[in-house]
């Protein structure tokens, strides 16, 4: 047992730093204060839309709907936005200013440095989103005087979401030397991940002619889908719990699946990252 | 003495993306420090010495060749890691941190921690001066200081072996000197100080054996003593005319240096120093010093590099 803990204590130390001094970067603190702005405004926004909208003024539902759209789309937008940007940049960033170089000529393997990098990047994504979702929970608490407790489970599915984006962004992040590369895929794999269902579509389609290329097209189509994340299954449980009413069921069955599916896609990313890692030249 | 880092034939190639446009980084390089020794590892700039501490901390791999330290082919394992501090040219030290958090980090990295952590830390800021700014943030922290907490941080483990990348560079005299001791003080204690640097002077003072490198090649490799063996003797005139300068200069004596009517004779090792005095007493020139002279580290750098770049233009 002591073995373990002095096995897991450089990698512990490693997401302690990264956390700390990730929740210092500028841009980080930008997004994040803007995100905090938009949810906690979101009942002044509502507000003042209605009293100009005057006597003809939407319902109370609608107000909230607003709130709730608001919202889900500013935890979405900037949440996303930090996690990529925090994926992308906290190995880069090492190797620029030499800090790696010191870490790794300490007793801790590549593989240790990047479970610390990887573990200190989710401890900054959960409080961000901690932070984003305590002020959504208050303004929806405020708007309706009943806490919303099925906030919290679409708030971690949110996250798992967020998991298999930041996942394969750090493993892309392991082969370059500056953060904008591994950004600018971060954006494509949250991009893919919404539009993997048309893969399906076209999988479906494929095959109506006779022809040979037209079949195998629907076949890779396929076979991407079944690689790709579906980030649209996850959206889609989110906003169902969200946009339900208090008493609604959330759909538990779902969750753990999504959950599940996270984890697995969590951990080929971080295999990929140690493959790409393992034996590339500081 | 017993090695405890040797290299034999290592070589080090960056494969270009085209064809014929690899970088040979190191050729060939066998080495071999010994224990209690502090190693200078002299280079011009881009010669393959950053390359080579690269290669020894296990940052980058050799196309071929063997490395070994401590015994150990595998330079990554936790048992050599535990002996080798590292202390890298111009590195950043978190600047949020205090300067003991720092080395908590360092300290944690090692598997350290608790009581056993925190003596350490202390023990490593009192041999690096830099107790009283424990708890200072780094940012605070003047360009020697960063240095020292840089040498803290490779001390933390007390490893058998330091690999130390420009340790003095920047720094100002005091400070270089406080350094410089310290180094002087871990080698006295045992350890095998490898030291890559610029600053020749310096390194002559504290070394015990020298090798340089040109372009990923070793031209030389030996103690200090067994490099700088072209000794001779200087002597410092005053009040010559151009005229006995020019008697002085063709029985072979160089004019080194001229400073108003102060002249700087250097004697060459074929000829006899009382041959060179009776020379002043015929001429009649105002003897002020009589000095024994060895070569520089400074000037054999500058001619074996000087030899290797010639000799590479021949080729070419």
């Amino acid at each position: 047992m002591t073995n373990v803990l002095a096995y897991l204590r450089g990698p512990w130390a490693i997401a302690v730093y990264t956390w700390r001094e990730g929740m210092r970067k500028k841009t980080l603190v930008g997004f994040l204060i803007l995100s905090l702005l938009v949810i906690f405004g979101s009942n002044f926004i509502t507000a003042f839309l209605f009293e100009s909208g005057g006597s003809e003024g939407p319902t109370s539902d609608v107000d909230t709907k607003l709130i709730k759209d608001i919202c889900i789309t500013a935890i979405a937008i900037f949440g996303i936005l930090i996690t990529i940007f925090i994926s992308a940049s906290v190995v880069p960033t090492e190797v620029e200013n030499k800090v790696i170089y010191t870490v790794l000529s300490k007793p801790v393997r590549r593989f240790q440095y990047l479970l610390g990098k990887f573990v200190g990047v989710q401890l900054i994504v959960l409080l961000n989103l901690c932070l984003m979702g305590i002020l959504f929970f208050f303004a929806l608490y405020f708007k309706e005087r009943v806490w919303p407790t099925l906030l919290l489970w679409s708030l971690l599915v949110t996250y798992f979401e967020f998991l298999i984006v930041s996942a394969f962004t750090f493993a892309i992040s392991c082969t370059a030397s500056s953060a904008v590369l591994p950004t600018i895929s971060g954006l494509f794999i949250y991009i893919t991940g919404y539009l993997s269902e048309y893969l399906k579509d076209t999988a479906e389609r494929a095959g109506q002619t006779t022809q040979v290329l037209d079949a195998l097209i629907g076949k890779i189509a396929y076979g991407l889908y079944l690689v790709l994340p579906n980030l649209k299954a996850f959206s889609r449980v989110e906003k169902q719990i969200v946009y339900a009413q208090p008493n609604d069921p959330v759909q538990a069955e779902l969750i753990p699946q999504l959950i599940l599916l996270s984890v697995v896609y969590c951990f080929a990313g971080y295999v990929l990252a140690y493959w790409i890692f393992r034996r590339r030249e500081l | 003495m017993s090695a405890v880092i040797e290299t034999e034939s290592l070589t080090k190639v960056y494969e270009g993306a085209l064809k014929g446009q690899d970088v040979h980084a190191l050729k060939g390089v066998s080495l071999t420090m010994n224990r209690g020794e502090i190693f200078a590892y002299l280079g011009p700039n881009g010669s393959g010495k950053t390359t080579t501490i690269k290669l020894l901390l296990g940052l980058i791999f050799p196309t071929s060749g063997k490395l070994r330290i401590l015994g150990k082919t595998d330079v990554n394992a936790a048992a050599v890691k535990r002996n080798i501090g590292y202390l890298p040219e111009g590195a950043y030290y978190p600047e949020f941190l205090e300067g003991e958090e720092v080395l908590r980090f360092y300290g944690q990295l090692y598997g350290m921690g608790g009581r056993v952590l925190e003596s350490r830390i202390s023990e490593v800021l009192e041999t690096v001066g830099l107790s009283h700014a424990r708890k200072r943030l780094v940012r605070g922290y003047s360009k020697g200081m960063r240095q020292r907490i840089g040498l803290a941080q490779a001390l933390l483990s007390d490893p058998q072996i330091l690999i130390l990348d420009e340790p003095t560079t920047g720094l100002d005299p005091i400070a270089r000197k406080e350094i410089r001791d310290i180094l002087v003080n871990l080698r006295d204690r045992g350890k095998t100080l490898f030291v890559s640097s610029h600053e020749l002077l310096e390194i002559e003072m504290i070394s015990n054996r020298v090798g340089i490198l040109f372009e990923g090649e070793l031209k030389v490799l030996g103690t200090i003593d067994e490099l700088l063996t072209d000794r001779d003797v200087t002597l410092e005139i005053e009040h010559l005319g151009s005229d006995k300068l020019e008697q002085f200069r063709n029985a072979g004596v160089a004019v080194e240096d001229t400073v108003e009517n102060r002249y700087l004779l250097r004697v060459p090792s074929n000829m006899s120093v009382f041959a060179a005095l009776d020379m002043c007493r015929q001429l009649d020139a105002r003897l002020v010093s009589v000095r024994p002279r060895r070569e520089t580290l400074e000037e054999l750098f500058v001619r074996v590099v000087g030899a290797a770049g010639k000799a590479k233009e021949n080729v070419q």
